[in-house]
């Protein structure tokens, strides 16, 4: 029967809510036969009843728009009386029953004849006007009749270029203009409302008021509120709605619109008999309230005439009803505001909007909201459905109703003091947490007014020390069984300005890629330490492991490079963390923001550790200290191999004489021109003989250079890194062949290890240091002195055949099988060792 | 498979390979079923179900690292992705150009290592320079991966490039690449983006028509390899692409040069289009526009035959009508012309079917959105019944014209049942006009009554908008200065009133509401459009100079009534008023002759008459400022009709000219 479904419509108008997949459709507290439906296959969104064709529109989540006949099949068959339960009839939910299947839909509308849907576009919102389908008709698209697209600010798209699920879904609802001819329950059975007509004509325009159109009003999440003109919905597909000249837009509200109704304010009730709704409102999402009235300027023009109220939020739901007030229901509590009283506070817009103090009724987490229509005289229903799903009717006797000024009993003041003081309580809360934001930007400022002045000391170009250093040094320890070589970093300030929380010193260690594989990439090991308060003139000593690493190798030279990091995330952290805890915890502040890297790096210093820092000199370390880290007589397998070799007979010997034994030392020397070099030391030698001196600046870094220093050292014999010795000797010669105007100075450096690994690493480490020392050089020496030129081309011809042969020698090693590789190799050093003497000289 | 070798990448299982491209075939498949199934929803579901067994698809060939040998299959899909997608949705998105953009990254790398490994293969000498130009290659694409986000066109452009350079030694990718070029075209062409999509045709032609800027000449050039018979389905092929670009691009073209005024190019364009391959509805829209360009070359037979053929060609049929009206006018064949938009109004009767669009790249979907200023918009049906009675209004068909004119309220009056909607206000007259063209035409038409029935129509529905009267009155007696604004077309409806009562026989009622309309139009000061965008936002639909018109024809039209009823005095104030509110009108003047040479004050008459005689010896001034139908048609009706032999008969009864 049509009346017991027109009951039953403003219950599904309650239930439209984001509550299930099933429906459920009561009668109003009447034992109604309730037709129970089916699953949907998704989320429903909304529920709408067109009451004259008699069918139910429900819009699922990212399915689209079902149509269904709500006329229960009175077959009985389904009936469940046993439970006492009220009979159910079953509706099925049959997929042909996708009215529009469209993925894009979030919300839709029923006008009349015509359904008017939105859809979410990539960059747009879409309002479509299809034709409903006629009661008895096959539930299908009768052809779209409309459209026009909504623009928006920000893209709707998220980052995969799908539509993001929206938090917010837009709200649309239909206003008509009030009227004689205007059949009210034509406009109300569709989830619109009517509008007195000065204000209709108004917001909308002549048009609109003249035609009677309808006029859909959207409210957009992005807090747009536009509205177009039914009537003027032209389509075909060859003149679709050009959206400059439909869409009109009303307000904006800044916050996701939650809600728009009507209400009657009665403010401008010259004319008694004018029982619509005379006041627009729209609600966003945190509480901000939009009124429009139709209101007149000085001059008596009729103007609309634009508020804006806060009330507290988040607004879940909202229902008009009853004269002018507006139910809204928030997490905590279900309130009631009357924006007919002459006690709403009334600004102009750009004014800040002014706290509206709602009532509450003592229901809290209401998702949805219905006013009841056929309630008894004096009482006003409301329909509500909790979060839980409970079904609840509320009924306020009139005269009970709060917020009535003239009828501020002593029972209501009691309530009302108790209102105010929590009020009261609300706003010391929000001061407090406001002066704590404000604090902690204060120090976020601070820091980085602080981290500004750092960068600016470290970066300003300026000559001589840094105010802010770092320097290294590294040792042998043996903390386990394995000898490991350790830096320390001592980071100096001696500037003015301290280093707070937030500074970090970054040390990056960089391993040189070993020659074998060379495709392999260089493996960098970033230790970061927080510098926890660094105060002028402190100095703070870090620690760090340089190896060997996992292998048991120790890949020399190693890069190690100083920075301080200032991070961005710790400061902006603490500023930011309070804003987060005022919102509630479902609206996640995305916390990646900042990437990772985010923050101030400044360089400090970058250091080669080479096979010269790490030599171990036992025979110098004083008596009572033994050397840590000196292997043990039978460590080395080579060395108990030899020893074996040797057989029992022979008297035991120490593994050095075994292995010049059999592994006559490789030698390398390099000479340099002692002018080049006495310019290059400039006066640290002073005092100190050439060779001396440059055997100190050889080993700077080394642990031994005291020692070395003062027993004025010129020949050492140390241990590389992997156990093998390591002689190295300075001494003047003097070249007699080479110089063209007599015997040139120079200084032989010679390193000579039983081990070609070491002594290739200390060779290398050598030229690395006289490269540099010889570039620093080259602009300040006048010019090489007169050599003699033949000479150094015989040289040149010499090592060019011999450089011809190695290569050769190293292809065959590759081709060649195992018996004759191994007078290949020998071969092979042979020339190798003819490469180097003459050794290299430089001038 | 010769690749598997030197590339060392993991390369999927052949047969998880054959598996997947068996599920495109079959997807392709089902996307065509969908295709010739009638029944919509199923179709729709369909369709929807083969997207997303293409997205599906597409994720799992994109969860392994891009290799050669897949690479061909996985392009395809992207194709048939964005076909169907495209298609579904009925236009292209940014989302289309991602997918194109995910795809082409992923095809770099690998078209960018298997040509060093090629090259270090094949030549042993070329080794030093190939990697050198790949490690650039790859730290371009690595840039311009990081400079994607907002610029993507610009990142798209490159990635081609480098794409497009590096593949043409990889011949089976290049088919599937050639096809995903193809719908970038599409893409870039329906945004508009010509610069680029020369450029994407120049690098697939090879560069070697580098000179050529000419778009059609470029999608001519360009050839598609031709697809083998082993290779993966797809929904479109290549070369049914890039014939549907060659015809959207050249109807766009044509189009754009139709508006822009180079009508011979515009011709050549629109040939082309016409000879391409489209659909029937793109074909009469080409044919309408050809019929326009031939039209403003001033060849109205050329441009008839044409539009015949457009009206053969199908349904679509109200642009080629309302071309054949314009057509007609310019020929000056009213009766034709007022014929073809009685025609059209017929047609756009027929609601258009609800065509389920092909599951393809059509030409449609490259085609401009129609903009109500294109040549080919013709609006809807109460536009054109719009049309069709002002026309007849205009050329004097008045009893015709009441009759469109009450039709038209009739269709956009009549509430829920209306499907056609009224003219949008920009370009047509507002609402309001409409009611008053409507009045008078029932007036011209003699049918006064019918005219106050409008009016008053008009007024109690927008009663509520206006100011009430007797609060008017009050402020008038009250002598404030500020007074409620009121829109011209109020006064204009009194006006009209007025002239209802004249033509009633009724002098007493007419002027008093000449009176009314004058008491407003002398309130209406033209300062209220200060008003802000929060206001009614009702714009004025009149312009100044048509509101002094206003003024003066009501000013005439209660002087005449005052002489009807023997008051020579009042119609005189009347009379004086109007010639001072309006110099250049030269009918108040003569009405002012008149009435002077009836109460016969010779001198004034003589000083008026030397001021009309020279006013008329100089070249009359064309009204070049449009007024409102219904003011122009009002205007006739106060036109004094012998203004010549007035002059001359004045002459005569001077006494002597005098001397000069």
């Amino acid at each position: 029967p049509s009346g017991a479904l027109l009951s039953a419509v403003w219950l599904l108008l309650g239930l439209a809510g984001a509550w299930g997949r099933q429906v459920l459709a009561a009668g109003e507290g009447r034992s109604l036969a309730a037709p129970r439906l089916d699953s949907f296959p998704a989320q429903v969104w909304q529920l709408e009843l067109s009451a004259v064709p008699g069918l139910l529109y429900v819009l699922c989540a990212r399915r689209g728009i079902y149509c269904l006949s709500p006329d229960p099949k009175s077959d009985g068959s389904d009936r469940d009386s046993e439970d006492g339960e009220l009979p159910c009839a079953l509706i099925s939910v049959d997929p042909d029953a996708c009215l529009l299947p469209d993925a894009a839909l979030c919300t839709f509308t029923v006008v009349a004849d015509k359904l008017v849907t939105l859809a979410q576009g990539p960059a747009h919102w879409k309002v479509q006007l299809f034709e409903c389908p006629r009661p008895g008709e096959d539930a299908r698209p009768r052809g779209q009749v409309g459209e026009v697209e909504l623009s928006i600010s920000s893209p709707l798209t998220g980052p995969l270029g799908e539509p993001t699920a929206p938090r917010f879904l837009p709200v649309l609802r239909c206003v008509s203009p009030a009227g004689p001819s205007t059949l009210l329950s034509r406009v109300q059975g569709s989830g619109g409302f009517l509008l007195e007509r000065a204000l209709f004509g108004l917001l909308f325009g002549v048009d609109a008021s003249l035609l009677e159109s309808p006029v859909i009003l959207c409210g957009l999440p992005d807090g747009q509120l536009c509205c177009v003109v039914l009537k003027t919905l032209v389509t075909s597909k060859l003149s679709p709605g050009d959206p400059k000249a439909l869409v009109k837009i009303l307000h904006h509200l800044e916050e996701p619109v939650v809600f728009i109704g009507a209400v009657k304010t009665g403010s401008s009730a010259q004319d008694v008999g004018d029982t619509h709704p005379d006041c627009l409102v729209a609600l966003g999402h945190d509480g901000r309230v939009l009124t429009i009235k139709a209101g007149c300027d000085e001059a008596g023009t009729l103007v609309p005439a634009l508020r804006e109220y806060r009330l507290p939020g988040p607004v879940l739901c909202a229902a008009c009803g009853g004269g002018g007030r507006v139910y809204h229901s928030t997490t905590s509590e279900l309130c009631v505001v009357d924006l007919a009283q002459g006690g709403v506070p009334s600004g102009d817009l750009g004014d800040p909007p002014s706290l509206l103090c709602p009532a509450g009724l003592g229901v809290c987490s209401v998702v949805t909201l219905s006013v009841l229509s056929e309630v008894p005289e004096g009482t006003r229903g409301l329909l509500a459905l909790s979060t839980r799903g409970r079904l609840m009717t509320c009924r306020l006797q009139l005269s009970s109703e709060v917020s009535g000024p003239t009828r501020a009993a002593a029972a209501s003041t009691g309530q009302k003091i108790k209102d105010l003081l929590s009020g009261i309580g609300t706003v010391s809360e929000r001061l407090s947490s406001l002066r704590k934001a404000v604090e902690q930007r204060n120090k976020a400022l601070t820091c980085l007014n602080e981290a500004m002045n750092v960068s600016c000391i470290l970066l300003s170009g300026r000559e001589g020390p840094k105010p802010i250093s770092c320097t290294v040094t590294t040792a042998w320890s043996r903390p386990q069984l394995q000898d490991v070589l350790t830096a320390t970093f001592w980071l100096e300030n001696s500037s003015g300005l301290c280093l707070d929380r937030g500074w970090t010193l970054c040390v990056q260690v960089l391993t040189s890629a070993s020659a074998s594989d060379s495709d392999m990439a260089s493996a960098a090991t970033t230790y970061t330490i927080p510098v926890d308060r660094l105060g002028p003139g402190d100095r703070r000593e870090v620690t760090l492991p340089l190896g060997p690493g996992e292998d048991g190798v120790l890949h020399l030279p190693l890069t190690v490079s100083c920075a301080l990091h200032y991070s961005l995330r710790e400061v902006m952290g603490g500023a930011r963390a309070p804003s987060e805890s005022s919102k509630d915890s479902s609206d996640e502040c995305c916390p990646d923001v900042l990437p990772e890297q985010d923050g101030i790096s400044l360089p400090l210093c970058e250091h080669t550790v080479d096979v010269l820092w790490c030599l171990r000199f036992p025979g110098l370390a004083p008596a009572h200290t033994q050397a840590p880290g000196l292997l043990g007589p039978l460590c080395d397998p080579v060395d108990t191999f030899l020893g074996s070799f040797l057989g029992p007979r022979s008297e035991p010997t120490g593994p050095a004489s075994l292995r010049a034994k059999f592994l006559p030392p490789s030698v390398a020397t390099i000479k340099v021109s002692a002018e080049l070099l006495r310019a290059a030391l400039g006066d640290h030698h002073s005092g100190t003989s050439l060779d001396c001196a440059a055997l100190q600046w050889l080993l700077a870094e080394n642990a031994a250079l005291d020692v070395v220093r003062a027993r004025q050292l010129s020949s050492v014999q140390g241990v590389a890194p992997d156990g093998a010795d390591v002689h190295l000797t300075v001494r003047e010669v003097a070249m007699t062949d080479l110089g063209a105007a007599g015997p040139l100075q120079t200084v032989e450096i010679q390193v000579q290890s039983s081990s070609p690994a070491s002594l290739c690493g200390t060779h290398h480490a050598v030229i690395g240091r006289l490269q540099v020392m010889v570039v620093e050089q080259a602009a300040r020496i006048p010019g090489p002195p007169d050599l003699r030129v033949q000479c150094l081309q015989q040289t040149y011809s010499s090592h060019e055949t011999l450089l011809r042969e190695v290569q050769t020698l190293r292809d065959r090693l590759c081709t060649e099988d195992e018996a004759t590789l191994h007078a290949t190799a020998q071969r092979l050093l042979q020339v190798h060792r003819q490469l180097r003497s003459p050794s290299l000289l430089l001038v | 498979m010769s690749h598997q070798t030197p590339l060392g990448t993991s390369v999927p299982h052949t047969s998880c390979l054959d598996l997947w491209r068996e599920k495109n075939d079959q997807l392709v498949r089902q996307a065509k079923v969908a295709q010739d199934s009638g029944l919509s929803l199923r179709r729709q579901q369909l369709a929807q179900d083969a997207l997303e067994g293409f997205r599906g698809l597409l994720h799992s060939l994109r969860g392994l690292p891009a290799a050669v040998p897949v690479l061909p299959l996985e392009l395809t899909v992207t194709c048939n992705f964005i076909t169907l997608k495209a298609s579904l949705a009925q236009g292209f998105t940014e989302d289309q150009a991602q997918d194109i953009q995910q795809g082409l990254e992923r095809g770099v790398p690998q078209t960018r290592s298997t040509f060093v490994t090629f090259g270090l293969l094949q030549k042993e000498k070329s080794r030093d320079e190939v990697p050198t130009s790949a490690v650039c290659l790859s730290s371009t694409v690595l840039e311009t991966q990081k400079k994607l986000g907002p610029r993507l066109e610009c990142g798209l452009r490159g990635l081609w490039d480098s794409v497009l350079h590096y593949s043409t030694l990889l011949l089976e990718v290049l088919p599937a690449l050639h096809h995903l070029a193809g719908l970038q075209a599409a893409i870039w062409l329906s945004t508009d983006c010509l610069g680029d999509l020369t450029f994407l045709l120049q690098t697939l032609n090879g560069n070697q028509s580098e000179a050529s800027e000419n778009l059609l000449l470029l999608l001519k050039t360009w050839s598609p390899p031709a697809e083998e018979s082993d290779v993966p389905l797809t929904l479109q092929d290549a070369r049914g692409l890039r014939d549907i670009l060659l015809t959207a691009s050249a109807y766009r073209q044509g189009l754009q040069e139709l508006i822009t005024g180079s009508l011979p190019r515009a011709l050549s364009s629109l040939q082309e289009a016409a000879s391409g391959l489209c659909s029937r509805p793109v074909l009469v829209q080409v044919y309408t526009a050809l019929g326009t360009c031939l039209r403003k070359m001033g060849n109205p037979q050329r441009a008839l035959l044409y539009l015949a053929a457009a009206l053969k060609g199908g349904s679509t049929c109200g642009p080629p009508l309302l071309e054949a009206s314009r057509l007609y006018r310019q020929l000056g064949n009213t009766a034709a012309e007022l014929e073809s938009l009685e025609l059209l109004v017929e047609a756009l009767n027929v609601t258009h079917s609800f065509e389920a669009p092909q599951l393809l790249i059509e030409v449609e979907l490259l085609l401009p959105r129609p903009h109500p200023a294109s040549p080919l918009h013709c609006g809807t049906q109460s536009q054109a019944k719009y049309l069709l009675a002002s026309r007849c209004l205009q050329v004097g068909r008045a009893e015709d014209a009441a009759e469109h004119y009450l039709d038209l309220l009739a269709l956009v009056l009549d509430g829920s049942e209306s499907k056609f909607f009224p003219p949008p206000s920009p370009p047509g007259p507002c609402m309001p006009e409409v009611f008053l063209e409507a009045a008078a035409a029932l007036i011209q038409a003699g049918r006064a009554q019918d005219a106050l029935t409008v009016c008053e129509e008009l007024l109690s529905r927008t009663s509520s908008l206006l100011p009430k009267m007797p609060q008017l009155r009050e402020d008038a007696r009250k002598g404030t200065k500020e007074s409620p604004h009121c829109p011209s077309w109020v006064s204009a409806t009194y006006l009209l009133q007025g002239q209802a009562w004249v033509q009633l026989g009724a002098p007493k009622e007419a002027i008093s509401e000449f009176s009314r309309c004058l008491e407003l139009l002398f309130r209406t000061t033209p300062k209220d459009e200060e008003q802000g965008p929060a206001s009614n936002g009702e714009k004025e639909c009149i312009s100044d100079v048509a509101l002094q018109q206003l003024r003066a024809a009501a000013l005439i039209s209660r002087g005449l009534q005052w002489v009807t009823i023997g008051q020579d005095t009042k119609a005189l104030q009347d009379f004086l008023l109007s010639v001072q509110m309006c110099p250049g009108y030269q009918d108040a003047s003569f009405h002012l002759l008149q009435t002077l040479r009836r109460m016969d004050r010779r001198h004034e008459a003589t000083a008026l008459w030397w001021r009309l005689k020279a006013q008329t010896e100089l070249p009359q001034e064309n009204a070049a400022w449009s007024l409102p139908l219904y003011l122009e048609t009002y205007l006739d009706w106060i036109h004094s009709p012998d203004r010549e032999t007035l002059l001359e008969e004045f002459q005569t009864s001077l006494p002597e000219p005098p001397d000069l």
